[in-house]
């Protein structure tokens, strides 16, 4: 069998990093790796290396404007936008990785070839219209990221996280296949397009709403919506911190572009309406539990699990509203979200925060001693709390646009309000990071510690940082060069 | 290069090059504070400087606008945000008076901040961009990026140098605010949504035609913002305590221009796109005001602690803008315009002296002092000619602002307008009664002889910065009081013309046109 360079050139965006996967645990079989320097440099390059070909790959796949597709597999703009989202998220969390990692004393290979496995299912999940590929990639991505979870041994809640996340993360699965094999079976297809089709000339078949439901649920569940949260603030606090910040934008987002594609298509079409009605009431709970449980929080990592998790809910909403530009909204909300949260999470790298010491308690003053790592994290989490000139504000911005222009006046009303509430735990980390002095215990403990400055973690950080304020200033170019027409093309096809 | 380039971008230099020059002195370390507090110093006073000479040539065109910069900036959702900066009568003299207080402020709290004093001053400038670029926004999106880019200084400033209490009113200003310019951005979609525009002029139009609860809706979400920001009574709690605890700097920067934004958002965006709710409000509004009027001086006249009791203060002297503005007539606004000016300058000034005499005694309790005007005559005339201004006394700034207010309410055409205007001026009577009351237990009488007072803790006069610092401010308080015209002269016609719509056919419009002039 042969590839057509058209085919080849859609599969391609898959096969680097993935090459890269299969090449790197080549580079751990030496025993003694944790002792020799350059071959942990040669890992982490070879895994910055396939990404970046990758990201190149696909933005001048972009630039060209060409849309390859093999099979079921299309690399559209939406593909596109997901692989150079993806590409970006997991180069920063591999920058962010070699500090951290550093900083526990558990520098693996492994990890690395894992990050890019999750990332290449992350690719196929957000660019196929068949429903067995979206399992593959569903699969693909996830299974990676539950060992991920686990990859630092010896942290006391690492493997117990890995655990949660796999037996949960099992179940939404077998939901999204349960729903696959009840479609299949009303329809007679695996294909979006002809489900959808079907789905919208017949009559609404009960068991075919059964089926987008179940559908529905999986996508819910890596979106972290409420009810099918829970799993989110353990996994998150189990996992090393790049991982946390990796999984969080990028299951989100690769899960959110799937499922605008499964949108498009017209999928859930037998009573769309109920559909639309039930995500709505999804979204609204979304925004409420996620910000109001923040608000709790001692720990910062569950404080930004929390924060995911409503910002699941904004997402939500842009979906609930319904129009292009409300779904152009979204897709600006994602790539701001990629940044703000990276940047969220990264500082926790920056600080040298290990184990378990990732409370507020812990970060005490230490704004003072990295002012630089903590004012990029700073503006990230006020775009995260939407507070302009923040990219965040922007995202919130065009989704709430949408919903008043198509009178769900209350709903926007209830997502401000759930905003202002965001705003106040946002501000605790600065306020612990720059208002509070250190306590003496903790003081003592960062005597007692080696100086580590992160370099690549701060550089992340300070990347993040600029571009959440660069795509505030300059909101228009990102909406029409990027968002619109990844919207517009990807309607485009599935139509 | 740069001179033409000014000439040509004069409103966009102004409000970012200080936000540029605070990034930069950000980074200087903290044991360069006192260069980063010279180059700050330096910084502000030549946007000072620069506005002064630039705003000379200035020639206001028919409609009073001096200089304005338009362009499109993005569209997104359909709807174009414009960058459009303006100069015009509403917003001149504030302008000025915020280039004129950042300096004067910097200076009078040199040795006020005990550490990191470099990042404090960098947080200024940043803070003097966002007020400037609120004040000069025209397209309403752009106003509110700039009101929400206010926050966040002036937040740490008061998190990170404040009192003990710092955290606590940080984040209730913080949350306050927010709160109600959250909302408001809902009302100011919807209605950028049915106008397809951010620019007033349309929005005012595209009032005219929804339904009068919608509109009455829209204009409570407007007016609960800025009402939030001024603050009008009852929403006032988040004031006194950001005030108390806010270092010296951070209390006259937000007695001096901050709190204007929510009255200048008021005369500027509220009343003029819905002048019919605002109307319909007005009543409200007046009697809210009157209470704040009263309410704050007699809470005022409670505290033991002289900057609680300034702070309190404030919140009458607000009750007064607002009671202007809500009289909706030419003279009761222009009077609020001129008392924000006032205001910014009386309050400024007392909360720089309240900070010089913290600074030597480190207690602001009204009874750990007794007699400091044996220990520190100079200081305690100064502190009695701003206190005489503060009051209202004939011939200095006060006066002129509350006559014409208070003239406003009984001509405003409320059934209620004359009553209110008599509880207000009992307002001015109470003002004198907490004030005259606090310098008479702080100032005269034997000095205070027990060695832990805060007298016993005086032992130098103000030096030479400091009464340099206090001097430009006096003779504004006389000026003002004397001449007020030139303060008035270019807000008039604007003021008037964003009346006319909302003005109820009241036969004395008119009249009162005529008096003003």
């Amino acid at each position: 069998m042969t590839l057509s360079p058209e085919e080849l050139s859609a599969i391609l965006p898959l096969l680097i990093p993935a090459l890269g996967a299969c090449l790197l645990p080549l580079a751990s079989l030496d025993k003694d790796q944790a002792t020799v320097k350059w071959i942990r440099g040669a890992m982490f390059f070879m895994a910055l290396f396939s990404l970046a070909g990758g990201f190149f790959y696909l933005t001048r796949l972009w630039a060209s404007g060409g849309q390859p597709s093999y099979g079921a597999l299309h690399m559209d703009r939406l593909g596109q936008f997901a692989g150079i989202f993806v590409m970006i998220a997991a180069a920063l969390a591999v920058l962010q990785l070699w500090d951290h990692l550093h900083q526990e004393g558990w520098v693996k290979g492994e990890t690395l070839s894992l990050l890019l496995f999750s990332a290449v299912g992350m690719i196929l999940f957000a660019s196929s219209t068949n429903l067995i590929l979206l399992f593959l990639g569903l699969e693909l991505l996830s299974i990676p990221l539950y060992a991920l979870t686990a990859t630092v041994r010896m942290r006391p809640k690492g493997v117990e996280g890995g655990m949660k996340y796999f037996i949960t993360g099992a179940v939404a699965a077998s939901c999204f296949l349960m729903g696959s094999v009840l479609l299949y079976g009303v329809t007679g297809s695996l294909d979006l397009r002809t489900i959808g089709l079907a789905l919208g000339s017949a009559s609404p078949d009960p068991l075919a709403l059964v089926g987008a439901a179940l559908l529905l649920g999986g996508f819910l569940f890596k979106i972290s919506a409420v009810p099918f949260h829970q799993w989110t603030p353990d996994v998150y606090e189990a996992a090393p911190h790049p991982i946390s910040g990796f999984m969080s934008v990028g299951t989100k987002a690769v899960a959110v572009l799937a499922l605008l594609r499964v949108l498009g298509a017209g999928v859930p079409a037998p009573g769309s309406h109920r559909i639309q009605g039930a995500l709505a009431a999804i979204a609204i709970l979304t925004l409420l539990l996620g910000n109001l449980a923040a608000l709790a929080q001692t720990n910062i990592k569950r404080m930004l699990a929390y924060s995911s998790i409503s910002h699941a809910g904004y997402i939500l909403l842009g979906l609930v509203a319904g129009t292009r530009d409300a779904y152009v909204g979204v897709v600006f909300y994602l790539l701001a979200y990629l940044f703000m949260n990276m940047g969220a999470f990264g500082v926790l790298t920056v600080l040298g925060l290990v184990g378990d010491r990732t409370t507020f308690e812990d970060v005490k003053g230490l704004g003072w001693k990295r002012p630089d790592a903590a004012i990029a994290a700073t503006l990230c989490l006020l775009g995260l709390a939407g507070i302009p000139p923040m990219a965040g504000f922007y995202g919130k911005y065009m989704i709430f646009k949408e919903l008043i222009l198509q009178q769900h006046v209350g709903m926007a009303i209830v997502g401000v309000l759930a905003s202002l509430a965001s705003v106040y735990y946002y501000l605790r980390l600065p306020v612990a990071l720059f208002l509070e002095k250190p306590s003496e215990k903790a003081e003592r403990e960062a005597a007692e510690r080696p100086d580590y400055r992160a370099p690549f973690a701060g550089a992340a950080l300070l990347v993040c940082g600029l571009i959440v304020v660069l795509m505030g200033v300059f909101p228009g170019t990102v909406y029409r060069g990027i968002a619109r027409r990844v919207v517009e093309d990807a309607f485009h096809l599935a139509r | 290069v740069i001179t033409p380039w000014i000439n040509t971008h004069l409103l966009t230099f102004l409000v970012f090059a200080p936000f540029v020059w605070g990034a930069i002195l950000l980074l200087l370390p903290d044991r360069q504070a006192p260069l980063a507090k010279l180059l700050a110093v330096m910084g502000a006073a030549a946007f000072l400087v620069v506005a002064v000479t630039q705003f000379m040539h200035l020639q206001a065109d028919p409609l009073g606008q001096f200089v304005a910069e338009r362009f499109h900036w993005f569209s997104a959702v359909g709807i174009p945000v414009e960058y459009h900066l303006s100069l015009d009568g509403l917003n001149f003299w504030l302008v000025l008076l915020t280039l004129f207080l950042v300096p004067l402020t910097m200076v009078g709290t040199w040795n006020s901040l005990p550490e990191r004093a470099g990042k404090a001053m960098a947080l200024f400038l940043m803070l003097e961009s966002g007020m400037l670029g609120a004040l000069v926004a025209q397209d309403l999106l752009l106003f509110y990026l700039f009101w929400e880019a206010m926050l966040l200084p002036m937040y740490f400033l008061i998190g990170v140098w404040g009192g003990a209490e710092r955290r606590y009113a940080a984040t209730k200003f913080m949350l306050f605010t927010l709160s109600g310019s959250l909302l408001w951005l809902v009302a100011l979609l919807y209605l950028a949504g049915k106008a397809g525009s951010f620019s007033p002029a349309v929005m005012a139009q595209a009032v005219t035609v929804l339904p009068v609860q919608v509109q009455h809706l829209l204009f409570i979400a407007f007016a609960l913002a800025f009402a939030i920001k001024v603050p009008l009574f009852p929403l006032h709690t988040w004031l006194p305590d950001a005030h108390t605890e806010a270092p010296t700097a951070g209390s006259v920067i937000l007695a001096g221009v901050l709190l204007k934004l929510g009255s200048y958002g008021f005369i500027r965006f509220a009343i003029p796109i819905f002048p019919d709710a605002a109307r319909h409000y007005s009543m409200h509004l007046a009697a809210l005001s009157t209470i704040a009027i009263i309410y704050g001086a007699l809470v005022a006249m409670m505290q033991t602690d002289i900057k609680k009791l300034v702070a309190y203060s404030s919140v009458s002297h607000m009750g007064f803008v607002m009671l202007g503005i809500a009289s909706m007539t030419v003279i009761g606004t222009q009077g609020a315009m001129l008392q924000m000016l006032n205001h910014g300058i009386s309050t400024g000034a007392l909360f720089l002296l309240v900070g010089m005499i913290y600074d030597r005694a480190h207690t602001r309790r009204i009874a750990d002092f007794g007699g400091v005007a044996t220990k520190m005559p100079v200081f305690t005339a100064m502190f009695l000619i701003v206190t005489l201004s503060s009051i209202g006394l004939p011939l200095t700034n006060g006066f002129a602002g509350e006559f014409l207010i208070l003239n406003g309410t009984f001509l405003s055409g409320f059934s209620w307008g004359h009553a209110l205007a008599c509880v207000a001026t009992l307002g001015v009577l109470l003002s004198a009664a907490y004030m005259l009351w606090m310098v008479k237990r702080v100032f005269w009488g034997p000095a205070n002889t027990d060695p832990e007072s805060g007298t016993a803790h005086l032992h130098q006069d103000l030096g030479v910065r400091e009464i340099a610092v206090m001097l430009p401010l006096l003779a504004l308080i006389f000026w003002m009081g004397i001449h007020p015209r030139t303060f008035l002269v270019q807000s008039e016609a604007q003021v008037g013309r964003g009346l006319a719509l909302a003005q109820a056919p009241a036969p004395r419009a008119a009249v009162i046109e005529a008096e003003v002039k």
